[in-house]
């Protein structure tokens, strides 16, 4: 996860690299350090770098992370014969390594050959069947081709194997509600509040998965979870804060029928409400009216 | 599974260790101040303080220290050359993972739903097919494994030279070059108890306990520079000889048994 901090020295050296104010190498060091995704801005500044052969020769063993760093920019891009000079280069440097066959690999996917992408990873697999890397970018293939089944698939023997990989298992929970499969959706983001239980992120899509396969007990837990995500951002989320009406009012409106024994206070929705309305009228005092008839008529229903 | 000694236990340990050692300093300082003024008394007043030349400054401490510091970066670059690649084994990654997924369970129980945390629990430790269920008396003794593995007992092996004939060698050189006069003095007063330890090659037995030879200004850089190895190699150093010494006294360790 990015920090605060880090992302404004990104900001600020991006905006001082676009004015042509210099300090391109630190950027594209941030930018590797950080794995943001900056493809346009990378090969932009990588390519005015690697092709100025002073500057080139002043990175001296850095030049090839940079070379490698610009292929896949290129890839991503789509500027693929800019990628295939880079590989090329880092070939011919180093004959036998994984890392530029693995490269290699991408460009064939990135040119659309699936059938020769795949057969390069498997043969790496072969050789190496624990490199994280690989079965992950066998997974992009799958999904690439559209095949998201196969990435399932893939995805899961991974996570077999390597269950503690935390990125793996938000790709997997992303996988699943693209396909509306929630409830295995709401057990990989269990697995990622268990890794990381600070994370407000994850409360928040746990959240939101509840509240969509409904139900009177997931709607309670649910807005547990946004009341977590609002103690843990410290009340600046908006998407909770609304979330936390829409549950109190989901709840009221399934249990109208029966008693009121376990109603919980409406305290918290009325402290959501009165937040939201105070952070509208910081912010888009001209938005104001639409969020209170909203919020009336959510109200009104519970 | 672990019992872990509580700090306020260790603490109360040290406390004590500490008092019996003041004690032990203190009666001896006494009887020494005894029987150095009994001395002197029969002799006349004896020079206290040796003064040292500084040419034994510059040519025993400094180069020795500089040696040892030559000698770790040395031993370093040889044990990165030597380090086989390892292929995993698909069991051990496999566990390793297991561990840390189930560790963040423990950590992180009171983040999820009651229903999710019991079937994750069931999970692991399900007597049929648990991740984690090791019944009783099955579980690999870790010193036997590490004899039975060839792999890994070459590596032991290797990684146990490694350590061994650099510091005999260079043990042997202090004895042979720096050994018969005195190369330092610590700055505390110590104990007659000492004397055999630090003053091997001083074979006078009224000099102050406090001039020491060099033998123990070896042992002395060789448990100090280990904070200096990890500040300039890193912190993954295979000159961390005292760690992996505390590590080859803890064998016959059985995780099913209770209170280990």
């Amino acid at each position: 996860m990015v920090t605060k901090s880090e992302e404004d020295q990104l900001n600020r050296l991006e905006a001082q690299v676009d004015n042509a104010g210099g300090g391109a190498w630190e950027y594209l060091c941030l930018v590797r350090k950080l794995k943001v995704r900056r493809p346009d801005k990378v090969l932009k500044h990588g390519l005015a770098i690697l092709n100025d052969s002073k500057k080139r020769s002043a990175l001296g063993t850095e030049e090839w992370t940079l070379c490698e760093q610009v292929a896949v920019a290129a890839m991503d891009c789509q500027s693929l014969d800019v990628a295939k000079d880079c590989i090329k280069v880092l070939r011919k440097r180093f004959p036998d390594s994984k890392r530029v066959g693995r490269l290699e690999g991408m460009l064939l996917e990135a040119k659309g050959l699936w059938a020769e992408a795949e057969k390069a990873y498997s043969s790496f697999l072969e050789d190496n069947p624990f490199d994280q890397v690989i079965h992950k970018r066998r997974v992009a293939l799958a999904k690439a081709q559209g095949n998201i089944t196969t990435a399932i698939e893939c995805l899961n023997k991974y996570l077999d194997t390597f269950m503690a990989d935390h990125d793996a298992w938000r790709e997997l929970a992303e996988i699943y509600i693209s396909l509306q499969m929630y409830k295995q959706a709401a057990f990989c983001y269990e697995e990622l509040i268990l890794s990381q239980p600070t994370n407000p992120l994850h409360h928040l899509a746990y959240a939101d998965v509840l509240y969509t396969i409904g139900g009177l007990e997931n709607l309670q837990a649910a807005k547990k979870y946004y009341a977590s995500t609002i103690n843990l951002t410290g009340g600046k989320n908006r998407r909770a804060l609304f979330g936390v009406c829409l549950c109190t009012s989901a709840i009221g409106q399934l249990s109208k029928g029966r008693n009121k024994e376990d109603k919980d206070s409406p305290e918290l929705q009325l402290l959501a409400v009165a937040a939201l309305e105070k952070d509208y009228k910081q912010r888009a005092p001209g938005k104001l009216p639409l969020l209170t008839s909203a919020l009336k008529s959510l109200r009104v229903s519970s | 599974m672990d019992k872990f000694r509580d700090c306020g236990d260790i603490k109360k340990d040290l406390r004590y260790l500490y008092t019996v050692q003041f004690w032990v300093f203190l009666v001896s300082r006494n009887a020494n101040r005894g029987e150095r003024k009994s001395r002197e008394r029969e002799r006349g007043a004896m020079a206290e303080d040796l003064v040292l030349d500084t040419a034994i400054r510059d040519w025993v401490l400094i180069p020795l220290s500089v040696v040892m510091v030559l000698i770790g970066v040395l031993r370093y670059f040889v044990s990165k050359l030597m380090r086989s690649a390892q292929i995993p084994d698909a069991k051990l990654v496999k566990e390793g993972q297991v561990i840390v997924r189930a560790r963040n369970l423990r950590a992180a129980a009171n983040f999820i739903p009651p229903k999710s945390f019991r079937a994750r629990r069931l999970y692991y430790s399900n007597e049929e097919n648990g991740l984690l269920y090791v019944p009783k008396g099955q579980a690999p003794n870790a010193q036997a494994q590490m004899f039975s593995d060839p792999n890994m007992a070459m590596d032991m092996m290797k990684k146990n030279l490694s350590m061994i004939i650099p510091q005999t060698l260079t043990f042997a050189w202090v004895n042979f070059f720096f050994s018969g006069f005195v190369a330092a003095k610590i700055p505390f007063p110590l104990t007659q108890r000492f004397r055999a330890m630090l003053q091997n090659g001083i074979d006078l037995s009224t000099v102050d306990v406090s001039y020491v030879s060099s033998r123990s200004w070896y042992f002395l850089n060789l448990f100090g520079l280990r904070g200096l190895f990890s500040i300039i190699l890193g912190e993954e150093n295979a000159t961390d000889d005292t760690q992996r010494m505390m590590q080859m006294t803890g064998f016959g360790f059985d995780p099913t048994k209770p209170g280990c």
